[in-house]
């Protein structure tokens, strides 16, 4: 046990100061965070930018039916536009124009950002002609001031025609009021877009940081072992200890530096967007068993990747060979919004039984609700037996294997040395 | 043939590689406390030997006994194994290397570090110590990598081509520590090419070639069975006049005289005597070891 120890402290060691290591503990996180704040910014000024290029829009009343006055009544009040952007509104003023030919004036010089004509027959045929000027598809999109002209249009045909509390309705019909109810029969506010948001994105952030850390140790037991090989110390250690202590001093090590980088994120992360934040919404149950997948995922890899790590003459060599097990565990990563909208699919279910495609579907759609037990207990099952299979695969290879070198083994040339050794 | 006190006994070993033999048969046993020669051309099955002595391949057939038990993780953690090519970390330093190496061997880390300074200053590379392994030369690194065997203190060392990289002055240098293990009792099993540091530092070899035993024994015995019979002789005499000489060649200070098929060295020895010339020296001359290895390789391929 002893030398399993000493390898494992080893393994923790390098690992933890490996460039690589600390970039993924501290930049991935600040890079994500980052990132996504750098895109809300950008999204902001960009839709600014367009709003702020408009102005007003000119409208030439031919048919004599609106009542200017009423403008500012007709201004929304209170959040219940679900504005993409917090800070910037939609609300353009309304300029009354007698001549239309002064109207495209002001447009062209950029006075003005549209403008509508109601033609003389307008009650009769609902046309209302609208003139733009070339711009951008984004201003375009926006449709700057058409909300105004139907809301003065709705407030000027009302009034004086109906009851003031009915105008009022006419013009703002409800102001929604979100609220969200639990499995549990919880019943509490939805909150502001950025919790809504914040409670998608939460959970998924973890999603992809603990499958990140399951790949990241397994791909350094990968890359470890390659090294060992390539530069031949792989013989002096196996002249010292048996291939299951070299295997399980490993696995030891680079669980543990995988397991401080999760304790990172969820100490650091994860607990403070929870409680403070308040935008997870996963239970403590979600999170354990969370966890759990990454603990399985990983030793699943790992006996996966010291396998690979064995068979290539190079580090790059093994890398290659690696990708098979890492292209087709990532697949539920590509179905991801799939498996997300449809957690309990038969798609996710299979997925879950699957070892190779397992942690990270499990991850998905722990991320997203809680998983029926029969399929936590039938992908755990699949799991260990998976694990069992590729450690003592691995731990057979570091017989035959480990002393190899030349051209690349093929397919029935692995299969006779698991059998061999 | 049984060596005193054996601690490794190889019997009727074989293996193969699907098709290839690497070893075919191979049995032998080394003695405790002796430096003992494994010999033999490229792919001879040298390292095949010498890995399933470690027990990091297993024997198709036959067995491999350490004191007289299969080798277990004791055994492992004392033996000594430098390998024919290099093996560090070489991103490593030094003593970081050596340290863990060593602890793999099951000794404390103090012990090791105790070991390895006391190596380092013994090989003139204590200054290297806290540097990187690829920034040593490639004569360090072996150093380092010769280090890395004996820093757990092993009872047995088994020597792939250890003085691969070294310049004549750091082979003394590492010819005199082998020696100075061998006389503190640990078995040295040396596997190396050249025939010199052989005849100087073994006194029984084991000769593999194409997977087959073609040599096993004391060197002096096989040196003399090898031998023609011929001596070499310094002295005054006229060779040309005696009749039991079949050849001579060189003059002057030392001439090799060969014998007739049959004739025994006492009789030449005699006329030698009576032939009134003075002797300086009269001796059995032996087939450098490098020769024997030549002309055995030819003929058991």
């Amino acid at each position: 046990m002893s030398k399993v120890w000493t390898i494992a402290k080893r393994e923790f060691l390098v690992t933890v100061t490996r460039k690589g290591y600390l970039f993924t503990l501290f930049g991935l996180p600040l890079l994500m965070i980052g990132g996504l704040f750098a895109a809300s910014m950008l999204s902001r000024e960009t839709f600014r930018d367009s709003q702020a290029n408009q102005g007003p829009a000119g409208v030439v009343d031919r048919a004599g039916v609106l009542d200017f006055r009423l403008q500012a009544a007709t201004r929304p009040t209170g959040s219940t536009i679900p504005l993409p952007v917090p800070g910037v509104s939609l609300e353009s003023e309304l300029v009354a124009y007698d001549d239309l030919d002064k109207a495209l004036a002001d447009l062209r010089k950029g006075d003005l950002s549209a403008v509508f004509l109601l033609e003389a027959d307008y009650l009769q045929s609902g046309d209302i002609v609208v003139y733009a000027a070339e711009k951008g598809i984004f201003a375009q999109l926006t449709r700057t001031g058409r909300r105004q002209l139907s809301a003065l249009l709705r407030a000027s045909l009302a009034s004086g025609r109906l009851e003031e509390e009915a105008v009022a309705r006419i013009l703002t019909p409800g102001r929604f009021k979100e609220m969200q109810v639990s499995k549990q029969g919880r019943i509490q506010p939805e909150g502001n877009l950025l919790k809504r948001v914040g409670r998608f994105l939460g959970p998924f952030i973890m999603f992809f940081l603990l499958t990140i850390s399951i790949f990241m140790s397994s791909g350094y037991l990968l890359q470890g072992i390659a090294e060992e090989k390539q530069n031949r110390v792989i013989e002096i250690l196996l002249s010292s200890v048996t291939p299951t202590q070299l295997l399980m001093g490993k696995i030891m090590g680079l669980g543990a530096a995988g397991l401080l980088q999760v304790a990172f994120y969820v100490v650091l992360l994860v607990l403070p967007a929870s409680l403070v934040l308040t935008l997870m919404t996963l239970s403590p149950g979600q999170i354990l068993l969370s966890l759990m997948y990454v603990a399985l995922g990983y030793l699943l890899f790992a006996g996966l990747m010291a396998g690979t790590g064995l068979l290539g003459n190079t580090s790059q060599e093994s890398q290659q060979l690696s990708v098979v097990w890492t292209m087709t565990s990532m697949i539920p990563m590509f179905l991801a919004a799939s498996l997300m909208t449809q957690p309990h699919s038969w798609l996710a279910r299979s997925f879950s039984f699957f070892p190779l495609t397992a942690p990270v579907t499990m991850l998905l759609r722990l991320s997203t609700d809680e998983v029926p037990l029969v399929d936590v207990l039938v992908s755990t099952a699949v799991l260990i037996l998976g694990i069992f299979l590729a450690v003592k695969g691995a731990a057979r290879l570091f017989r035959t294997a480990s002393l190899m070198v030349g051209k690349r083994p093929r397919l029935a040339e692995i299969y006779r040395w698991l059998r061999e050794a | 043939m049984v060596a005193p006190d054996a601690i490794i006994s190889v019997q009727e070993v074989s293996k193969n590689f699907r098709s290839v033999i690497a070893v075919d048969g191979a049995s032998f046993e080394i003695g405790s406390g002796e430096i003992f020669g494994l010999l033999g051309p490229n792919g001879a099955g040298k390292t095949t030997l010498i890995r399933l002595i470690l027990d990091l391949i297993r024997p198709d057939a036959g067995s491999i006994r350490i004191q007289g038990q299969p080798i277990s993780e004791t055994h492992k953690n004392r033996i000594g194994y430098l390998p024919e090519e290099r093996g560090l970390y070489f991103r490593q330093r030094v003593m970081a290397v050596l340290e863990y190496l060593g602890t793999l061997k099951g000794v404390s880390i103090e012990r090791v570090r105790s070991n390895a300074r006391d190596w380092l200053r013994r090989l003139e590379i204590d200054d290297s110590r806290n540097r990187p392994v690829q920034e040593l030369s490639k004569g360090n690194q072996q150093k380092v990598q010769f280090i890395a065997t004996v820093v757990s203190d092993p009872d047995i060392l088994i020597l792939d081509e250890p003085f691969t990289g070294l310049d004549p002055i750091n082979v003394r240098l590492l010819v005199r520590s082998i020696q100075e293990l061998a006389a503190e009792g640990k078995t040295v099993v040396l596997s190396v090419h050249q025939m010199s540091l052989v005849e100087s530092l073994c006194r029984r070899v084991f000769m593999i070639n194409r997977g087959r035993q073609v040599l096993y024994g004391d060197l002096e015995d096989i040196q003399n069975r090898h031998s023609e019979p011929s001596f070499l002789v310094r002295s005054g005499a006229d060779y040309r006049t005696c009749e039991l000489i079949d050849r001579f060649s060189g003059h002057n200070a030392a001439t090799t005289v060969y014998l007739k098929q049959g004739v025994e060295p006492a009789r030449f020895l005699r006329w030698l005597l009576e032939s009134g010339a003075e002797v300086e020296s009269f001796q059995r001359a032996r087939t450098p070891l490098d020769e024997i290895f030549i002309r055995v390789v030819r003929d058991s391929s």
